[in-house]
């Protein structure tokens, strides 16, 4: 033991080696902590990427069993309420810390309308269209506040979510739950979680395609316009609060769909699948991942997914411990999420590898 | 009537918890410009705390001073180590998640330690109630109220009449004048974070007895002082104690007299509180404007 402690302080005293005159030395922390572009592949790869990457996700329900089935489709589904809560936080510079208020709202959407006989894919748009008016609803008024009261009533949304759904009994069937029918149209040969989990993955897909072109659109110039200099936007001609109200209810359909698949994934659920936690899983997912990214919310969803799953296996109480914990961690180590860290270990090699590129960058 | 005073005196001493973690989340807004969402979890700890002091034998009131000193530390600490170095960077989507986490984190720990079963805080005085004008108010109520007077009248002299106090005033009137004039502008804000801690607990023992102590006790608590703070303004201690009060009222009243909120959905109402107030008048009844400039 002492030789070790020796070792260490002769090592210490001994003179640095001459450091070499090119690019100054930072350490991890700082590396965790820089910002960085994304990484710029050329279309046909990325195009590519994309492609093999749903392939295999469509593959994935015929050769595992259900259990895996129903945790790869919980991370497509909380992926999709990632993106739309990202185009919030990230684009928009809206906090929402209920967003599971809007994601019970597709939820129970799915239940009670599935419940009246109408076929459950057709009432997943309908998740979604009753999730944007409520949004749209609630963020009349509350979009008028600045980043920290929106946080403010939004989590009090998020507190006051089990309640209001015990206490429109007649609805929601309160505390007592309410079954939702998942199971495929008559004729589709697959099992009710293959259905669910395959039409969660077109969701998803095409959540990611219309996210990603309306980030880079002339809609996604005027939120972060909004984000960064509101006054400034508003005289270049953005209609603010307009925008800012129509951001909110877009990113609350998002949650709506989603909550729609989740009840048919499900097909139970009551008013405790849609507390705080819920919510706050949803924040996580975003911070994890990296704010304002597409791939960002898929990170952060099978980060939540998967992590809780195997710290709850220590304590029941160790999966929330487990999610402050990780959200400090991220706030202070890794600010730009995963996805910085992925950017920041895969840009060597596609600036060495000139084909990955576009070619007027090459 | 008599029940509507019954009411009255019930929603007095509610408001008076709601004012006084209104009270603590003012204290915290002023000193870092955030709102600390964690606030009612560190109450919850401080109202566990005294639990287990007593459940070592300590006498009650021992066991709240060591709980109030242990979480003015705790909010010192947090303020010191996790705040100053986002609140000097001006970023405030961290500083939400910050607290955010603190507040997740704190409960699971709390579960994890004490568990899920209820507890019982004993009462300061006892039990039992005391009449006053036809309308039984129990002896934790008059303590409550009796603290939450007591101490807001205590914190008011401190800001009028000590320099500490002053200091504080002036680092939150304009930090960077009190800094060059010799003030320890950190401090000042670390002792805003403590004096939240310790009202915090307080304010969670005191209310333990009435609610039953778990993991879940605060969260409904909270979204009250949210209101009253917000209706109070969000800078204001007088107008915490204020909101609360008012806040308390609102909600027993409505809760007995309006069949559909019940007692079950009061919490809704906290929620209207603040959007009505936020809409009609963001700054609240005593709170300071805000202008902009370019």
């Amino acid at each position: 033991m002492t030789t070790q402690l020796d070792e260490q302080t002769e090592r210490a005293d001994a003179p640095e080696p001459a450091a070499p005159p090119r690019a100054p030395r930072i350490t991890p922390v700082e590396w965790l902590r820089t910002p960085r572009p994304p990484l710029r592949l050329s279309r046909p790869v990325s195009l590519a990427l994309g492609a093999a990457g749903v392939v295999a996700l469509a593959i994935v329900p015929f050769v595992n069993p259900s259990w895996i089935n129903l945790h790869v489709a919980l991370v497509l589904i909380f992926a999709i309420v990632a993106m739309g809560l990202n185009l919030l936080v990230g684009m928009g510079g809206q906090v929402s810390l209920g967003h599971a208020a809007f994601f019970a709202v597709g939820a129970y959407t799915t239940a009670v309308v599935g419940a009246a006989g109408v076929p459950a894919v057709a009432t997943l748009p309908l998740a979604g269209a009753v999730a944007f008016a409520i949004g749209w609803l609630f963020g009349i008024p509350a979009l008028r506040l600045q980043g920290l009261q929106l946080g403010l009533v939004t989590l009090a949304l998020a507190l006051v979510t089990p309640p209001a759904i015990r206490q429109l009994d007649e609805i929601t069937r309160g505390s007592r739950g309410i079954g939702i029918d998942g199971d495929p149209p008559a004729g589709v040969p697959l099992d009710q979680d293959q259905w669910v989990y395959l039409l969660a993955l077109l969701v998803f897909v095409l959540a990611w395609v219309v996210t990603a072109r309306m980030a880079r659109g002339r809609i996604g110039r005027a939120f972060v316009a909004i984000r960064d200099a509101e006054l400034v936007a508003e005289t270049l001609g953005v209609a603010v609060q307009r925008t800012k109200v129509r951001l909110f209810a877009t990113s609350a359909a998002y949650a709506g769909v989603g909550g729609g698949l989740y009840a048919m994934l499900l097909e139970f659920i009551g008013p405790e699948n849609f507390g705080l936690t819920l919510s706050i899983s949803f924040i996580t997912m975003i911070v994890v991942g990296g704010i304002a990214t597409v791939p960002g919310a898929v990170l952060g969803a099978a980060f939540v997914q998967a992590v809780p799953a195997i710290a709850g296996e220590i304590d029941p109480a160790a999966a929330g411990f487990t999610y402050g914990v990780v959200l400090l961690l991220f706030v202070f180590f890794v600010p730009f999420g995963l996805i910085g860290v992925i950017r920041g270990a895969l840009a060597p090699l596609v600036d060495r590898v000139p084909w990955l590129r576009p070619r007027r960058l090459r | 009537m008599d029940l509507l005073l019954q009411q009255l005196v019930d929603g007095v001493a509610a408001g008076a918890i709601y004012g006084a973690l209104a009270l603590a989340l003012v204290l915290v807004y002023r000193a870092s410009h955030t709102i600390n969402f964690a606030q009612g979890e560190m109450a919850l700890l401080g109202a566990y705390l005294s639990w287990q002091f007593v459940a070592f034998g300590l006498p009650l009131l021992a066991a709240l001073a060591v709980s109030v000193l242990a979480c003015a530390v705790l909010g010192m600490g947090i303020e010191r180590v996790l705040i100053r170095p986002l609140a000097k960077r001006n970023q405030h989507l961290p500083m939400i998640i910050t607290t955010l986490g603190l507040m997740i984190a704190l409960n699971a720990v709390i579960a994890w330690v004490w568990g899920h079963q209820t507890r019982e805080v004993p009462p300061v005085l006892g039990q039992g109630a005391v009449e006053v004008a036809g309308a039984a108010l129990s002896r934790q109520d008059l303590v409550i109220i009796a603290t939450v007077l007591g101490g807001a009248i205590a914190l008011a002299a401190f800001f009028r009449f000590t320099r500490t106090g002053l200091f504080m005033r002036a680092t939150v009137g304009d930090t960077e004048s009190a800094r060059l004039s010799g003030v320890r502008t950190g401090r000042m804000l670390s002792v805003g974070w403590g004096l939240a801690g310790g009202i915090g607990a307080i304010a969670g023992t005191l209310i333990a007895p009435e609610l039953f102590l778990q993991p879940g006790m605060m969260a409904p608590v909270l979204i009250y002082a949210f209101a009253a703070a917000t209706l109070g303004g969000l800078d204001s201690p007088l107008g915490a104690i204020v909101g609360g009060i008012i806040v308390g009222l609102a909600e027993n009243i409505a809760g007995t007299y309006v069949p559909w909120i019940g007692s079950e959905f009061k919490q809704g109402l906290a929620l209207a509180i603040i959007l009505v107030v936020l809409l009609l008048r963001p700054a609240g009844l005593f709170g300071s404007r805000k202008v902009v400039r370019v």
